[in-house]
């Protein structure tokens, strides 16, 4: 009965990260390109989210702000790439190096507590189903305004760059400027998560992006998988990430409430996003296989 | 692809169900139920954990209650401790113990009802935010800080080492109780006309790199009270005892692993103090609310043998030290 009466929680955090995991579905499936900065741009957002808070500013205004200051995050790793010419991974990994040292800064120390009680916060664990209304409410307009975006020239451009971008250069294509737009909305929206979390569970820690690129990659994996028959539309994949988050936080909330012995947690979290990353590639095999299957009954009868 | 998803439906579902066949069959035996949320592992955490049980069993049977644990360790995430509350809230326990300061604020950030008690926390006003009034919060969180007398510190190093100039402050810049003793001795080490700098880290990744740059820097480092530097002592005694540069520790742990002497609280004492404070929460003779931050105030000075005679230390007689 425990676990049943801790599932809100796990809804409210799927919820949450379900906001990271769209970002992260802009650069690793749109735009095609592994970017790391995440794990920093997390931190980022809850950072700037938490130093204003903190000062007394309004938690939304602090929200905008994070949001402002990831997609800065993401311009970096952008220029490092189009500028720099420097791979994909290494200049999200570059970017996450810097914005430890900027994230400390920011914080101006390791650790910067967001207590309900003294602050005036936008979400709280100590209030779940307000959480879990304003963060669902958040996703809401979060998905009609990127449904919107990638429907415009320049979010076309974007899908397009992301799809052949040899294809778009020879059309003219500046894929060099949309592949930095694209970062830049990522992180921005990964950001807003890392608010979002900050507020959530009551402080802004410098190590708290650490492993987010897992989470985020399992969550958009899993929502495709189990979405993939519910069509291509683009809100509904979207809407599927979000649910992909909000299963993994399910069973990994479950996992900690099995007891089971605690040095072997991450174990069972990483066996876990192993299995779920397998489906798609189970399920490309039983397809391929039945097809045989079906043209050698086709080539017998 | 239907069979595919429909196994993954019916796998979840199992897992729930055995997960819940689990928590239901730990039975009501005890009369309370404390969750305890430690941040990671290492000598000092265990055993303030330990003593905390110890002493709370103890004090419990004299009323002939007893109490069932639910120990938690977050592996050095400081987000799992959300999740970790999070079961302690809807597993209605009784009290829940946070062992270092991100398990305080998500504690104190998942529940205002359940008493909470911190422990391995230095600065709780830095942790909550928050003003204490006569040493209370004055809502459901109290507990024990391990602050250390730093003056105390200072001046033990600068005696055992009368010709220091220059000491490094080596501590993790991810952890703000470090920091937070750091700032503080710099002001001490400065009246006593003594450098005081820091050298910080950022994980266990870096130490080495870190501890072999300070090297002919500093006369002496200096090891505060920091989580990731017990956790990674053997690396710190690796770079300075083959260097002969002397380490002062913070607390015990840290000195056994890298140390040649400490002014040390116990982590174990600690944990018992605390330990005892719950149980006069949940026996009801005190309010969470109204009880004081408790410190260990038997410090005690402490040296390595070993270390002492390769530095060619004199460890003064008679002065109260013991060896470890």
């Amino acid at each position: 009965m425990e676990i049943i009466s801790a599932m809100p929680g796990a809804l409210a955090q799927g919820l949450i990260w379900g906001i990271m995991a769209i970002g992260l579905y802009i650069t690793y499936k749109i735009l095609d390109f592994a970017d790391l900065t995440v794990d920093g741009s997390l931190c980022t957002g809850a950072a700037v989210c938490a130093v204003l808070i903190a000062a007394g500013a309004n938690p939304w205004l602090a929200i905008l702000a994070a949001f402002f200051a990831g997609a800065i995050a993401g311009l970096i790793t952008g220029l490092l790439h189009t500028l720099l010419g420097i791979p994909a991974i290494l200049s999200g990994i570059l970017t996450q190096l810097m914005l430890w040292s900027i994230n400390l800064k920011i914080l101006g120390k390791a650790n910067l507590s967001l207590n309900p009680r003294v602050m005036n916060l936008a979400v709280s664990m100590l209030e779940t189903w307000k959480t879990v209304a304003v963060v669902a409410a958040v996703l809401a307009a979060l998905i009609a305004v990127l449904y919107w975006f990638f429907g415009t020239e320049i979010g076309s451009s974007i899908r397009a760059t992301g799809s052949n971008p040899e294809m778009c250069r020879s059309q003219g294509i500046n894929t060099e400027l949309n592949k930095v737009i694209a970062l830049m909305l990522s992180n921005a929206i990964v950001a807003l998560s890392g608010a979002f979390l900050a507020q959530y569970q009551g402080f802004a820690d410098i190590n708290m992006g650490r492993g987010a690129i897992v989470i985020g990659l399992a969550a958009v994996i899993v929502g495709l998988a189990v979405f993939s028959k519910a069509g291509k539309n683009f809100a509904v994949r979207l809407i599927g990430v979000v649910v992909g988050s909000i299963i993994y936080y399910v069973v990994y909330q479950t996992v900690i409430g099995l007891g089971l012995d605690k040095d072997l947690l991450k174990l069972f979290s990483a066996l876990v996003v192993a299995v779920f990353l397998a489906v798609p590639h189970w399920k490309n095999k039983f397809a391929s296989v039945k097809k045989t299957e079906k043209k050698s009954e086709d080539g017998n009868a | 692809m239907k069979t595919l998803r429909k196994i993954l439906c019916a796998a979840l579902a199992a897992t729930c169900v055995i997960g819940m066949t689990f928590a239901t069959s730990c039975g009501k035996s005890a009369d309370f139920k404390v969750g305890i949320c430690q941040l990671v592992r290492h000598d000092a955490l265990d055993a303030a954990t330990e003593g905390f049980k110890f002493a709370l069993e103890a004090e419990l049977k004299k009323e002939g209650k007893t109490v069932e644990f639910d120990e938690q360790n977050a592996q050095g995430d400081t987000v799992m401790c959300g999740q970790i509350v999070t079961s302690f809230v809807t597993g209605k326990v009784d009290l829940i113990m946070a062992n270092a300061t991100p398990a305080l604020q998500s504690a104190v950030a998942g529940t205002q009802t359940i008493p909470i008690l911190g422990t391995s926390v230095t600065n709780y006003e830095d942790a909550l935010f928050h003003k204490l009034t006569n040493g209370a919060t004055g809502y459901n969180v109290s507990g024990t800080s391990d602050l250390a007398d730093l003056e105390g510190q200072a001046n033990m190093l600068l005696d055992l080492l009368p010709n220091v100039k220059k000491v490094g402050i080596l501590y993790c810049s991810a952890e703000a109780n470090s920091q937070y003793q750091a700032d503080e001795l710099k002001k001490h080490f400065a009246a006593k006309n003594v450098v005081a700098e820091d050298v910080k880290f950022s994980d266990s990744n870096d130490l080495q790199s870190v501890c072999n740059s300070a090297v002919g820097k500093y006369d002496a480092i200096f090891v505060p009270t920091d989580n990731t530097a017990a956790a990674n002592g053997e690396i710190i005694d690796g770079v300075f005892r083959s260097k002969k540069i002397p380490v002062f520790a913070g607390e015990e742990g840290i000195c056994k692993k890298c140390g040649f002497a400490t002014l040390a609280i116990s982590y174990r004492r600690l944990g018992e103090q605390t330990g005892v404070m719950a149980a006069k929460i949940l026996l009801g003779n005190a309010k969470v609310g109204e009880m004081p931050i408790e410190i260990d105030t038997k410090q005690e000075k402490k040296y390595s043998k070993a270390r002492c005679e390769e530095l060619g230390i004199t460890i003064p007689e008679n002065a109260g030290y013991i060896e470890i």
